[in-house]
């Protein structure tokens, strides 16, 4: 079972949406992360950065053809993180008594 | 931070991680026309079969290798292109579920398709593929819906 810990950094809205997309992809790629998140390029990108100097995520950069192409993915350490502070708000919730039904 | 958080914040933002993983898992999910597109092409490659001249043949072995390998490329560029998923997702009862869909549409229609013949039908693969066609196209979907609930299961923070 996996130890709650609430992380700050991890719950602020823009980066939850990035990390939580992340979670399920082995790497996802910056477009992909900004439409689906409903980022600009500039607020992705500095998310991207916070969530990089706290190693929660490594960021690939190449090219495919002559395209630029950068892609993200969660590092251990990062999953870790989102483990633990998805055991968390689901600690919170269960002592409240709320349930939370799949949709 | 944690003593702020009210549970209904708590409850949300939980419900905002699973749509978020939701979103990379359906981008992975085969589309419905690709079942269709395949099924079709097995019809095609029946008709060269059942025709027996080698013209017939090889402009229907072309057509089906052509049009598979275009209608898989179709269905798989913008899943390669955004994310892969994450391994561990599908696990054996995903494998078991693929394995299972192919077994059953491949027995079926050879089944079909040599009984139609030992009944002396006419045109016996053709007819066979054609049924077999349709068990693709409307099976397809439901072993993406399948597939699909086996990934939001074993997602992170799923009740497992």
């Amino acid at each position: 079972m996996t130890a709650a810990r609430f992380d700050d950094l991890i719950h602020a809205p823009t980066r939850l949406a990035i990390v939580s997309l992340l979670a399920a992809a082995e790497w996802a790629d910056f477009k992909f992360i900004r439409d689906s998140a409903s980022l600009s390029d500039s607020a992705l990108s500095k998310q991207l950065a916070t969530l990089e100097q706290a190693h929660y995520i490594e960021i690939r950069r190449g090219f495919v053809g002559k395209r630029p192409r950068t892609s993200a993915r969660l590092t251990p350490a990062g999953r870790a993180a989102f483990e633990q502070h998805l055991a968390a708000l689901q600690e919170m919730v269960a002592r409240s008594g709320a349930t939370i039904l799949p949709r | 931070m944690t003593d702020e958080l009210h549970p209904a914040e708590a409850a949300q933002a939980l419900a905002d991680i699973q749509k978020h993983q939701q979103q990379v898992i359906d981008r992975a999910t085969v589309p419905t026309w690709y079942w269709w597109a395949v099924g079709a092409l097995m019809v095609v490659l029946a008709v060269g079969v059942d025709n027996r001249t080698p013209i017939a043949l090889g402009v229907t072995v072309s057509v089906f290798v052509a049009g598979l390998l275009l209608a898989t490329g179709l269905a798989v560029r913008g899943q390669f292109r955004d994310a892969r998923l994450r391994n561990g997702l599908l696990d054996g009862r995903g494998v078991v579920a693929i394995l299972g869909f192919v077994a059953l549409i491949v027995g079926c229609t050879l089944g079909l398709a040599f009984g139609l013949r030992a009944a002396g039908v006419s045109y016996p693969a053709t007819l066979a593929c054609a049924a077999g066609g349709l068990g693709m196209g409307l099976g397809g979907p439901v072993l993406m819906r399948t597939l699909r609930r086996i990934m939001l299961g074993n997602r992170a923070g799923s009740a497992r």
